[in-house]
Parts: C-alpha cells; structure tokens; sequence
C-alpha cells in the first residue's frame, strides 16, 4: 500500500519541530542572553511540569475553557442570530455590516481596559471581552454565508412548498453552513485571544493569569512555558476539532473536489 | 407522411380531457436598466389531466420563462395562468418544478430529501412515520431504496436526479414542471432515464410540462410537443406524438418523430418554408 500524502508530510513536519527545539538550544547554549531571561526547552518543560505537579496548570486551563465554553457560546448565538437578520435583510446588513468591520479592527486586548470599567473584576468581564472579540467575526461570516448560498437552493425549497416561517432552519442556516463553521472557527480563535488577554489584566486564574504571575516573578521559563501551551491549546482545537468539521462540511455540500 | 412517425396536427386531440392546467394570453417582457427584453408574445395553451406537454423551441426563446410562470417564480407581464380554475400567484408544491440540475439538499439524507416536501403537505404534517413509509416507496419506484441513509454527495448524477424525481413525485403535484432534464449525464444514463420515468409516468399519470431543444428527448417523451418560434417567443405549431410507451430514445421510429419536429425549427429558422402542418 502507498503511504498517503498526509503521513508522508507527517514526519518532515515532525523533523521541522524537532529542527527549531534543537535551534533553540543552541541558541541557549550560545549563552548570548543570560539563562533567567532566555530559558532552555528542557528548562521550560521542567517549568511547566512543576506547574502541573503543584496543581497550578489545570486548574488555570479548566477554568480558561469553560470561560470560552461559556462566552462563545453566547456570541456564537448573538453572532448567528444577527448575521441571519443581515443574510436576510438588506437594510439590516448594510447598517450592520461596517459595523461588526469596524469593531474587528480593533484588536482583542483593546475590549479589557472597557471591561475594567464597566464590571470590575468580575467573572462577567472577561465574558464581555470574549463575547466582543468574537461576535464580529461570526455574525459577518454567517450573512456572508447566506448572502452566497446558491439560488437553486432557495427556488427548490419553494417550489417544494416551504412556508416563509420555515425557510431560516429548514434551508437558510443549513444552506449557509460551510460559511458560518468557517466564521465559528474564526470566532472563537479571536475569542481565545480576548480571553487570554483579559485573564492577563483581571484574573485570579486561567492561562492568561499564569502569564502574568511569570512576568510577576521575573519567570521567563512560566512565561514561555504558558505562551507554548497557549498556542498549542488553540492549534488543537483548531486542527482537530474545526478543521475536521469545516473539511466535512464542505465535502457533504459539495464543496470539495472528491478525492 | 409516415404513419409509423404517428404524428398528427394538435388540432386532432381529443377535446375531452378535464384541462388542469390553462395559460390565457400569457406575455412576459423584462426590463432591466432602461433595456426591454420581450421574452414571449400571448401563448395560449391547455394541459390536460395525465398529458405529458413538451415545449421545445430554440434557445432563448422564452420555454425557461415560461414554466418559470407556471411555477410562480416570475409573474406574466399580462394575461392569466390557471391551475384548476385557481389563478396561481407564488410557487407551491402543487406545481413542482423538477430543475436542470438536481437541486437535492446537500445536509439532509437521500430519505429526508425525499420527506422534505411531505412535511407542509395535507396527511403528513405531524406524521414523519407515514412521511417516510411514503418516501421509501417513492425510492423503490426510483430503485434507490438501499440508498435511503446516504448522504447526497455518495450519489453518482443520475442516482441524484432519481432522488430529485422522487422528491418532486413526494408531494404527488398536480402538475409536474421539468426544465431540461439530465442534460448534465451521459448518453447511456440518460436513455435509461428516460425509459424510467416514462415507467413511472405511466404508473403515476403525472400531468407534466416539460421542456427541451433536443427533437430526441421531445418526440421520446411528449404526447404532445409545441414548438416555439425564435424571440419574442411564441407558439408556431403544435405536435401529437402517437407512439406507443414505453419509448427508446434509439428507437428508428422515435429518430423520425424527431426529425419531424426538428424540421419545424429549420423552416422558422430560414423562413423560407411557411406552414404549421407536417
Ligand atoms: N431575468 C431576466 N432579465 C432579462 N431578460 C431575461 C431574464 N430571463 C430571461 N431573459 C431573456 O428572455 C429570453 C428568454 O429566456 P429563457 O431563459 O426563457 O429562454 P429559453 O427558451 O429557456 O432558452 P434556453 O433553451 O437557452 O434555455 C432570453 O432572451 C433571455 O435573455
Ligand atoms: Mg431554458
């Protein structure tokens, strides 16, 4: 059998990992920046291992995550419930749409500072910051999304005798879907980000918590230790659970070239 | 004339027929950005119950617009569209329209696709057990029945437009509308589903209007064939095609009938032999 393309790239990616951890030690070994400031892997590692042995780490990345669980799923619902008033209404889309432009220029962190002020340090805050990082990003995608589903698809489901009330479920948002999953993975991606970034400003726990007490403590092995696992959280995610679906999507709708 | 050809002025047919479907005086004229396109002068017609009508013209000549009318995407410019006395005003299932390509919903199963119309339908509403009983049947006439869990996208193209067939047929419409059907197959397939649906034509006695600029797939499946004149559109003459179902598309008799009809085309295209009649 013929090794498939994906597992033969598998293992020059793996080289390609193994290659920058090896730069990196060198780098280190180089002595250039002294050791406090500039860590080894194996440092990092070791770092990260303490923090999970005191029972730090866990508890941080449980409570990061069921802050996006719950924040996301929020603006997930606002943002597919206004991009459905934007795909269907013309006034509503125009009025809307620079809108949720305008707030997605504004990067993610600049949401803490107004979170500060209006809810304290609260739980409630870093849902705020969550909830307009991402609520942008989905709403556009979703009206997107409806805006080029294919015509046929509509004159079918009419001609097939679906009443007017029905046609958002029955045919609207499902018919939109490749373009919303695709907004729901840029949402919540962007949703990470505020997340981190209000946990680094107004928390008590979580990822972006962990970040600050590194600096705090002039730890630059916790700060990296947590900047890796950050990005290697949200590569996960992004890889193996959207990416798959978005794959699936966009197979199932004919989206894709059969293989 | 050949008689085995069996084609005969419209004129012939019997008048006794209950009408289901009449189109009196129907124009169309688009305007778009200060152009006026005139799609179609006044077309009179008359479907009966159980007639397979086919509107076979040249290309732009209106046939599009026309069923389009019918099934209540566009509105005529002027005159009326009748479906059993009733004026039709908006698209309904009534008057399903079978499109060029398949059309089947991508995220539902071949078996939802074909429930799909059922659920707004008189008997079914509330009733997803006889919905589906009534789909797998649609299926088995289709020989797809082992299909039902698929997905669409596992479908070759000619299995997808007899899920299409069966989705249209779900609903039982009283008039089925079919815009250029399976021009997207292969010869071979496509003469297997001509065959086919003329098998459950006959067993379901559709009224259907159908249109087409292949003579073939015109003298294969129409009782009867109204040939349309170039644009504005209108109709130049009409065809009863007496040939005995079910028809093979190869069949010599079938290539005649054809050629009968195609030749009404070349005398309006060179306008040089007048006359309605062959
Ligand atoms: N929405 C529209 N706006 C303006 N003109 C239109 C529109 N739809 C159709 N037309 C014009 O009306 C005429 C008839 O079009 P139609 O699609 O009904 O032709 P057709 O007989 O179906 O042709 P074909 O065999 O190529 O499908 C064409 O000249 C076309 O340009
Ligand atoms: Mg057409």
């Amino acid at each position: 059998m013929r090794p498939s393309p994906e597992k033969k790239y598998r293992g020059i990616v793996l080289v390609f990992y193994l290659a920058l951890i090896a730069l990196w030690q060198t780098l280190f070994s180089l002595q250039l920046i002294p050791d406090y400031l500039f860590p080894s892997p194996l440092q990092v590692a070791r770092r990260l291992w303490e923090l999970g042995s005191d029972g730090m780490l866990w508890p941080s990345m449980q409570a990061t995550l069921l802050r996006m669980a719950v924040g996301f799923s929020i603006a997930a619902g606002i943002g597919l419930l206004t991009g459905l008033l934007m795909g269907m209404s013309r006034i509503v889309n125009r009025c809307l749409k620079s809108l949720f432009l305008g707030l997605q220029t504004l990067p993610t962190a600049a949401w803490a500072p107004i979170s500060l002020l209006l809810f304290g340090l609260s739980e409630r805050g870093i849902y705020f910051v969550i909830i307009m990082s991402s609520l942008a990003a989905v709403a556009i995608a979703t009206s997107d999304g409806i805006l080029q589903i294919p015509p046929l698809y509509l004159r079918a489901a009419r001609t097939l005798g679906t009443p007017g009330y029905a046609m958002p479920l029955r045919v609207i948002l499902p018919a939109a879907l490749p373009g919303i999953v695709t907004g729901i993975k840029l949402g919540w991606t962007l949703g990470w980000h505020g997340a981190v970034s209000a946990e680094l400003i107004k928390s008590s726990v979580g990822l972006g918590y962990l970040l600050y007490m590194g600096r705090e403590l002039n730890d630059a092995a916790q700060v990296l230790g947590i900047m890796v696992l950050t990005i290697l959280f949200g590569l996960l995610l992004d890889r193996f659970l959207f990416a798959q679906i978005e794959h699936r999507i966009r197979r199932r709708w004919g989206l894709l070239q059969a293989a | 004339m050949d008689p085995n050809a069996s084609s005969i002025p419209a004129t012939a047919r019997a008048a006794t027929a209950t009408v289901k479907l009449r189109l009196t005086r129907v124009t169309k004229v688009f305007e778009s950005g200060g152009q006026r396109v005139e799609a179609l002068q006044p077309i009179d017609l008359e479907v009966s119950e159980g007639e397979f009508v086919v509107l076979f013209g040249p290309s732009g000549c209106g046939k599009s617009t026309l069923l389009n009318m019918i099934a209540g995407f566009e509105e005529p410019t002027s005159g009326e569209i009748t479906l059993e006395g009733q004026p039709v005003t908006e698209p309904g299932s009534d008057r399903l329209m079978l499109f060029q390509e398949h059309a089947l919903f991508p995220w539902l199963r071949v078996i939802d696709n074909v429930t799909y119309g059922l659920r707004w339908e008189p008997g079914y509403r509330f009733r997803p057990r006889r919905r589906r009983e009534k789909a797998m049947e649609l299926l088995r006439l289709v020989h797809l029945e082992e299909f039902a869990k698929s997905p669409v996208h596992e479908l070759s193209g000619g299995m997808k437009q007899r899920v299409a067939l069966a989705r249209a047929l779900a609903p039982d419409p009283k008039v089925l509308l079919v815009d250029e059907p399976f021009p997207a197959l292969d010869a071979l397939v496509r003469a297997k589903l001509y065959t086919e649906l003329q098998d459950i034509l006959v067993r379901t006695r559709k009224t259907i209007v159908s249109v087409t600029h292949d003579p073939r797939e015109a003298a294969c499946l129409g009782d009867r064939v109204i040939v349309f004149t170039g644009r504005p559109g209108s109709i130049k003459a009409e065809l009863t095609v007496e040939l005995p179902r079910p028809r093979d598309i190869n069949d010599p008799k079938v290539a005649e009938c054809a050629g009968i009809i195609a030749k009404q085309l070349e005398e309006e295209n060179n306008e040089t032999i007048p006359g309605e009649k062959i």
